[in-house]
């Protein structure tokens, strides 16, 4: 092992990752919330990008509000954890009040976003459009699931594919890709990002999925210029195989905070 | 030292993976700081007649000094299993690898008994995989699903004289367990939610495995979560290398 603690120089930022609501709609899971940061402390991550995000459809405005209150929440216990604000375009000019609700009025950073719709969907023009406006990234969960029952279960979730479509129609917009661990084939993602080519565009190694090779092969497919940290809850794994890709000194810098923070540095609000 | 319970080699066919050979797995692990391993072949999960993959790198096996122990993989509805079983034992593989899902089997079926009953008198410990990679990535030839936890937890309860180790799960920590149940860790969250000092807690340090699933995974990750855990000291020990050293017979 290199390092069981990421060393401080490369100021890591966890570019995906999570905080939850205790059950019936009830206020920030504080001990989890301890515990996701006591993780942090153990592997040297200064500083995690959060939502909380609803992962089934029948999103409504209430619920979407709700969640969203969970992250200021948290944004307020420790100023460690930076607040993404999920939404679902579907909502129309709700969708639109609630990012500048969350990123301009409380300081969120970016833009969650689940598998309501895909990526590219007319639905999603205000809210992309509005991204850009005030300078911060879209997250989107994503994945290319090969079994029946996550097929089934998530009929709109977006690939590598939706990406290039999304980078060309809104090529202001500033994309994540989510978790390119986070299940399924991620060497057909690759292989279509192969085609990239936008400074738009980025992917996070979060995920639990841990292949041999999975974060050299990212790198290699989109440069290191557009790969970013990131555990979404898998914490190990995250910190792991990043060490199994062995990358030089300016590769790390690059990944676990150097992208991320360029990405930052577009926030006009 | 660190025994890894969770190794294979040989070739895949749905993903290019590295170090396939003992000699790349062996340099590989080493540079791991890992000491030991029990390897099963991957050859053996495609072939019909399993064996013939056995006998492959039982063959190789006798030129690393010990570093590698046998894990034979056998189909309990393929000819002269029990032969190959008792053969296996004989050249020195000390646990069985069963694969339901990959050789179209029900865990439950009268032949997956006999095989287990016969592992039980061998004193093989029977190492059971949830699944080899993760499902949502499956190649079209491969399962649908990962293994079901409650039918294999049945069967393992009505096998008492055989020992089962359970890998790449990160099933309940906090379950009733039968004491002949072990579970390998690789696959549990470490530090956040302190889940597998939870699962030591719960089924106790003598019944968790250290284990990588390398090739097919990243070391690293696992030998993080054992350094993050909260464990130290005995408790360590066992988890590290001495539960399979005592399951194992080395």
């Amino acid at each position: 092992m290199k390092w069981y603690c990421i060393p401080e120089r490369y100021d890591c930022i966890d570019a995906h990752n999570h905080v939850w609501g205790t059950p019936n709609n009830g206020p920030l899971n504080v001990e989890q919330t301890k515990q996701l940061l006591y993780s942090a402390d153990c592997l040297g991550i200064r500083k995690l990008c959060v939502s909380y995000p609803i992962t089934k459809p029948g999103v409504t405005v209430e619920s979407m509000r709700y969640v969203n209150d969970i992250v200021v929440e948290a944004m307020k216990m420790s100023d460690r954890l930076i607040g993404f604000c999920f939404v679902d375009a579907a909502l129309g000019q709700a969708a639109v009040d609630e990012v500048k609700r969350c990123v301009v009025e409380n300081g969120m950073a970016g833009i969650k976003m689940y598998h309501q719709q895909f990526l590219e969907d007319d639905v999603q023009a205000p809210v992309m459009e509005l991204a850009a406006e005030l300078g911060v990234p879209v997250l989107m969960h994503a994945g290319k699931c090969t079994d029946p029952a996550t097929m089934a279960s998530q009929p709109y979730l977006s690939n590598a594919s939706n990406f290039l479509k999304a980078v060309k129609k809104f090529p202001k917009t500033t994309f994540i890709q989510g978790h390119i661990g986070g299940g399924g084939d991620w060497e057909w993602n690759l292989r279509i990002l192969e085609e990239m080519d936008s400074d738009n565009y980025f992917i996070d190694i979060s995920g639990s999925v841990i292949d041999a090779g999975i974060v050299r092969r990212t790198v290699n497919a989109v440069g290191i210029d557009h790969v970013l940290f990131a555990t979404d809850c898998s914490m190990e794994e995250g910190v792991g195989k990043v060490q199994a890709a062995d990358l030089t000194e300016d590769e790390y810098m690059k990944l676990f905070s150097g992208n991320m923070k360029r990405i930052f540095a577009r926030r006009r609000v | 030292m660190l025994f890894d319970i969770n190794t294979a080699v040989g070739h895949w066919p749905f993903r290019q993976i590295p170090n396939q050979t003992l000699p790349e797995l062996r340099r590989y692990l080493v540079s791991q700081g890992i000491g030991g391993a029990a390897v099963s072949s991957t050859n053996a999960v495609f072939y019909k007649n399993t064996q013939d993959g056995n006998l492959e790198i039982a063959r190789e096996l006798e030129d690393y000094d010990g570093f590698f122990v046998g894990v034979a993989t056998l189909n309990p509805l393929y000819a002269a299993w029990e032969r190959d079983l008792e053969t296996c034992a004989k050249l020195g593989f000390r646990a069985l690898r069963m694969l339901p899902k990959y050789h179209a089997y029900e865990w439950s079926a009268p032949e997956a008994q006999a095989m287990i009953a016969k592992a039980g008198e061998l004193e093989m410990p029977i190492l059971v995989p949830h699944e080899l990679v993760n499902y949502r990535q499956r190649h079209h030839l491969e399962p649908e699903k990962p293994l079901n936890f409650n039918e294999f937890l049945k069967v393992a309860e009505a096998n008492p004289n055989t020992n089962f180790i359970y890998m790449e799960t990160g099933v309940k920590p906090d379950g009733n367990y039968p004491k002949n149940l072990y579970f390998e860790m690789s696959r549990y969250r470490s530090s956040y939610g302190d889940v597998l000092a939870t699962l030591v807690k719960n089924v106790g340090a003598d019944h968790v495995l250290f284990g990588t699933g390398s090739p097919f995974k990243a070391a690293e990750p696992a030998i993080l979560k054992l350094h993050t855990s909260k464990l130290f000291g005995d408790e360590l020990e066992l988890i590290s290398s001495e539960n399979a050293k005592r399951l194992l017979k080395l």
